[in-house]
């Protein structure tokens, strides 16, 4: 044996060759050779995965053997039997455990020298601090809702004074042969709210077809779901990863299905149907989370040139032939999170609100005549609707610092009738 | 690393882009973003004068939570004249990509609401659209006690009885409106006096 | 080991099996059928080099549940594995890397048999491991490869009918090629349900016509509620029968008559309620387009027929019986036989089951005659009814795999590219399969040996820019692979080796190449 395990020079031979090697499409301005410290200082560097999933399963051994050292990964779930088919770094005796910790210590185990954190908890747990000490975060996740919160955590946590502010962020997302990648380089590239509309809502069936006119077996199944478990409450609440809960509900949607004489209500089709599974397979996320990896690598290191400022989406299609489109998704000029970032307003602690609704209106940059006031918990002033405007006239009396307990940097949100797509957001700079 | 922070201070050199932001504190999220804006063009006074009238109030019960209110229709035509509902209104955080929940307060003998306040809206379920907003789920309420509708109800003893004979129904509207029961199903009282 | 999942309705109060459990969200893409394919499914690697992306294939195959798989590897591991391949650690330095991938391979599921050769340190006689060994059901190889056991792996491919995929990854690129024996049919093809229905408006059978002929006799006279849940198959059907009385008994299937076909149905709802409108004669309105069209063969099902035909299908397995049976149907009906599916419609529950039956039953009745078609052609004595079935319900959508002979070449691709700001279609990834093919046998080629191979094959292509770029990345990686991109390249094989397991889905023709630079493939029949 060549060298001593531990050695990286050995080890990581494939990989530093590449790195230390420049090839044709590394950007012409970028001549410096890579020194054994830039070599370096991918170890040091600490990224963080949301996720222990299938995504997340692959993106820890796929980012521990691209050379990252220091890496956290947040999950709050518990491994469950139908992960096994994927989620490779569990096994049938780790089922109901920390998904998070299985998976942190399995990698460690396997790749030596990585050292690896789990957060068994939600992303929503932690505040800005915490995601501060990251370099770059990849996001395996199966929810548009913890998505859109962590894009826009990053995005807000973009500090003008603070090049480590900016934190990329990769995402991966699956569905049976299907998947995507994207490259998010917070307010400077467009983000996770920017493209929300590639996501089509869940088909949904009316109401009333459910309930009088059911033709699918699927209605007999939203039925019990929607309608029969709540006028029988057979349990105190659903919990649809329950075998008793759904088997309830399977019962339910058969006896209704038998009534009106429609085929095809089964334990699987309900359990689906109930939970919105969605298929899932090891070689979709396989080719996701390497995708994932690949660009994350190619971002902290500047290997070759990677996702983001040009195109900055890859969708990947596998069940009819392979197919991959990659391409340039716009950023929305109103977008909610990234579409208008707060400015500096000047503002005196001692004012009241009225007198701060009134700068709005002459501030040459707001030019708002009928503001209403938010902060991210507090309703300062609704001018809309009346009860609204009632409850909150006091506050226009108040102080900003003493009446109303506003702090320097705090972050306000208004919204004009005048300009009904809109919303500015400001943070106050006392004066 | 990608020199990514000196891309961009060139980008924003390039668009001139005063907006800054420090060290700051909680955000405001999205949904609440959408419903502060909502609220604005939907209730506005022109949009008032146009289609709401006075038939319909609305009440925060925690103003600072704009994601949860009440709505209360009393309605000034139709055969549910004479009658006060109150709707409560419940945006999640993935507002407006999923539709705001809308119940009806009352146990009421109406053919597309539900002895539980489940009501058939079509925006409310499979027609929702992110670009929607609460003005069109309230017009809409407002529409289904003008306009009750018997093909497709959620409560099919009241179809099926606006559908025989519309005296009849309006009938058990009245009479359901002052707390009497229909079929064996005692109803809310309503009434305004 | 080999219990085939059930996919039939459990009984009440029993849930799913363990293996259901296990396996539910992969059993909802291929089902119990495709289950069953994958269990009984052996599968040879031959892995050398860098050794990474034929293990990360495997990983992919053995979680869904292969039958069996058997690495043959003369590699002993080495610390510069431990850096690039997951399935090693610490413990296996200096050991066999094809004993500690299967070891460790194995674990993830042990439902799964693993094998490796050789057994002791020292070569391998992949001649003797081919001959000893149970069938392949598919066999994969990675760069680079000794021209002596590609030839033997060929051979083999040839006799058994065993598809060979070749793989090579290194630095950012990677491509694979996939060798069928032969036309590769694929019933299964999972078209998105929409495509898939055909209501036979244009040519209804005599109990459907019945149907809505019943329906709709005194239709003035019904009221709103009963008109406003006529389903609109009815209401097609209906319509149609009445625009031929006026139309020298023609279809509405040019764009001008559809459109005022779509004019007359929709001017016939009631507008006297509420919403102005009906829900079903919008839907009706809506499914004109699609619905109301001269049958005419898919070009896929077209090549089935021609194909047939050729002669060219020397082994006359079942699929190709039942292609005939259904060419003589179609000869005989002018129509295929029915699926037999019906979209979910506005319509009454008992009047839509009610339909739902009749397009069931004709599909039923349809099948049976190609059954009894099939059973009366020479090798159709045991064609099994569930096949006929399937194809019944599929055979719009039957689709050959390596039926045509036509390859891609350098010179239609750089035509394709000279275009590209034209058609916006992005540049071809041909350059980088010729740069990477070059160093199949020699890993770690220079730049400027990489060049003369690629001359020496084509000398159009040594001087093209984007060629010579290719050949500099190539050589860049010295034949090292990046872990990443032999996860995603062994992500994109596993998928395809279950397609072509299973049989379902739709495999590629022939050679998929991922660029790691520009995050992109491109799939050429190369």
């Amino acid at each position: 044996m060549a060298a001593s395990s531990e050695d990286g020079t050995a080890r990581w031979q494939y990989l530093n060759h590449i790195r230390k090697t420049k090839g044709p499409f590394n950007p012409p301005t970028d001549d410096e050779d890579v020194t054994p410290e830039m070599l370096d200082t991918l170890g040091k560097s600490t990224i963080l995965v949301i996720g222990a999933g299938g995504l997340g399963c692959e993106i820890l051994k796929n980012l521990a053997l691209s050379g990252f050292k220091n890496i956290h990964v947040i999950d709050m779930d518990t491994i469950d039997i139908s992960n096994l088919n994927r989620q490779f770094l569990f096994r049938k005796s780790d089922v109901g455990k920390s998904k998070a910790e299985v998976a942190a210590a399995f990698v460690e185990r396997r790749v030596q020298g990585v050292k690896i954190t789990p957060h068994n908890c939600r992303i929503q747990d932690f505040d800005e601090d915490f995601y501060m000490q990251f370099q770059m975060v990849v996001c395996g996740l199966d929810s548009i809702e913890a998505r859109r919160w962590m894009n826009a955590t990053l995005v807000n946590m973009v500090d003008e004074e603070n090049p480590d502010s900016l934190k990329p962020m990769i995402d991966g997302g699956t569905e049976g042969f299907k998947g995507q990648t994207r490259v998010v380089f917070p307010t400077m590239t467009p983000c996770i709210e920017c493209q929300l509309d590639l996501y089509a809502p869940r088909a949904a069936v009316p109401l009333c077809t459910l309930a009088t006119i059911p033709r699918q077996p699927e209605h007999c199944i939203e039925w019990a779901h929607i309608i029969a478990w709540e006028q029988e409450k057979p349990f105190p609440s659903l919990d649809k990863d329950d075998p008793e809960h759904i088997t309830w509900l399977y019962q339910k949607a058969l006896s209704r299905a038998e009534e009106f004489k429609i085929p095809g209500v089964t334990y699987s089709l309900t359990q689906g149907v109930v939970k919105n599974i969605i298929p899932a397979i090891a070689s979709t996320n396989a080719i996701i989370a390497a995708s994932c990896c690949n660009e994350a690598l190619k971002i902290a290191t500047s290997a070759a040139p990677a996702l983001g400022f040009e195109d900055n989406y890859m969708s990947y299609h596998g069940d009819e032939a392979i197919y991959t489109n990659t391409f340039k998704y716009e950023k929305k000029e109103d977008c909610a999170v990234c579409g208008s970032l707060s400015k500096p307003l000047e503002v005196d602690p001692r004012w009241t609100l009225q007198e701060l609704v009134d700068s709005l209106a002459t501030n040459a940059s707001a030019q708002l005549k009928k503001p209403s006031i938010r902060t991210d918990s507090k309703t300062l002033y609704m001018r809309f609707p009346q009860s609204l405007e009632e409850k909150t006239r006091p506050n226009l009396e108040k102080t900003l610092r003493e009446g109303l307990g506003l702090e320097e940097k705090q972050e306000i949100a208004v919204t004009d009738p005048a300009f009904p797509a809109l919303s500015f957001k400001f943070f106050l700079r006392f004066t | 690393m990608l020199k990514i922070w000196s891309m961009k201070k060139e980008q924003q050199k390039k668009d001139n882009d005063e907006a800054a932001a420090g060290g700051k504190k909680k955000k405001v999220t999205a949904a609440q973003l959408r419903v502060q804006k909502g609220t604005n063009s939907a209730l506005s006074p022109d949009l008032n004068e146009l289609s709401l009238g006075s038939t319909m109030t609305t009440e925060f019960p925690d103003p600072d939570n704009i994601l949860e209110f009440i709505l209360t229709i009393t309605p000034d035509e139709g055969q549910y004249t004479g009658g006060k509902f109150t709707f409560s209104f419940n945006m999640s955080p993935s507002y407006p990509h999923e539709p705001p929940k809308v119940r009806c307060q009352q146990k009421i003998y109406h053919p597309n609401i539900d002895l539980e306040g489940k009501v058939c809206l079509n925006i409310l379920r499979e027609d929702w659209k992110p670009v929607l907003n609460l003005n069109a789920v309230i017009v809409g309420l407002q529409f289904l006690f003008l306009e009750p509708n018997a093909s497709d109800p959620l409560n099919k003893e009241a179809a099926d009885d606006l559908r025989q004979s519309r005296d009849n129904f309006r009938r058990n509207v009245k009479n359901s409106m002052a707390g009497g029961s229909i079929r064996g199903v005692q109803y809310d009282r309503v009434l305004l006096k | 080991m080999t219990e085939i999942v059930m996919s039939q309705t459990p009984p009440i109060l029993h849930g799913p099996s363990d293996k259901e459990k296990k396996y539910d969200r992969q059993l909802r893409l291929w089902a119990a059928s495709g289950q069953a394919a994958l269990e009984s499914a052996n599968i040879l690697l031959v892995n050398s080099g860098c050794g990474t992306v034929g293990v990360e294939t495997l990983k992919n195959l053995v979680l869904p549940g292969i039958g069996r798989f058997t690495i043959v590897d003369e590699a002993v591991v080495q610390n510069a594995d431990l850096g690039v391949n997951f399935f090693l650690d610490e413990t296996c330095l200096g050991k066999l890397r094809s004993k500690c991938c299967t070891e460790l391979l194995q674990e993830l599921n042990p439902d799964v048999q693993g094998e490796w050769f050789p057994k002791q340190q020292g070569t391998v006689e992949l001649d003797q491991v081919l001959l000893d060994s149970p069938t392949y059901t598919l066999i994969m190889y990675t760069m680079p490869i000794s021209p002596k056991d590609l030839a033997a792996l060929k051979e083999y491919g040839q006799q058994h009918h065993t598809p060979l995929v070749a793989i090579h990854s290194a630095g950012f690129y990677s491509y694979f090629n996939i060798q069928l024996p032969g036309t590769f049919p694929i019933v299964d093809t999972h078209p998105e349900a929409e495509r898939t229905i055909d209501l036979r408006l244009t040519k209804p059978w005599p109990e459907l016509a019945q149907f809505a002929e019943e329906m709709t006799k005194d239709m003035d006279q019904l009221d709103d509620h009963e008109h406003g849940h006529l389903p609109y198959v009815v209401l097609l059907l209906h319509y149609l029968e009445k625009w031929k009385e006026t139309h020298d008994g023609k279809l509405p299937t040019e764009y001008k008559a559809k459109l005022e076909f779509r004019e007359t149905v929709a001017k016939s709802a009631r507008t006297n309620n509420p919403e102005g409108g009906e829900e079903n004669f919008q839907e009706a309105v809506a499914a004109v387009n699609r619905n109301i069209k001269e049958q005419t063969l898919e070009s896929t099902l077209a090549e089935v027929f021609s194909h047939e035909a050729s002669g060219n299908v020397n082994v006359k397995s079942s699929f190709w019986v039942i292609a005939g049976a259904i060419k003589e149907f179609h000869k005989k009906h002018g129509c295929l036989p029915l699926p037999g599916g019906l979209p979910d419609m506005k319509a009454q529950s008992s009047v839509y089951v009610k339909l739902q039956g009749l397009y069931k039953a004709k599909a039923r009745k349809d099948s049976q005659e190609v059954l009894e078609i099939a059973k009366s052609l020479s090798d159709g004595r045991d064609v099994d009814s569930a096949e006929v079935d399937l194809f019944c319900k599929n055979a719009s959508f039957v689709k050959l795999v390596n039926a045509t002979t036509g390859d891609q070449d350098l010179k239609e691709q750089k035509a394709n590219d000279s275009l590209a700001e034209v058609t916006m279609m992005p540049l071809s990834l041909f350059p980088i399969y010729l740069a990477l093919s070059a160093t199949t046998h020699e890993p770690t080629a220079s730049v400027d040996q990489i060049k003369a191979s690629v001359h020496s094959r084509l000398p159009a292509a040594a001087d093209d820019m984007r060629v010579v770029q290719a050949c500099e990345e190539v050589a860049r990686a010295a034949g090292g692979e990046l872990h990443n991109i032999s996860a995603l390249t062994g992500g994109m094989v596993a998928q395809e080796a279950i397609k072509i397991i299973t049989k379902q889905y739709i495999p590629i023709d022939n050679t998929c190449i991922f660029d790691g630079i520009a995050s992109r493939c491109q799939v050429l029949r190369l």
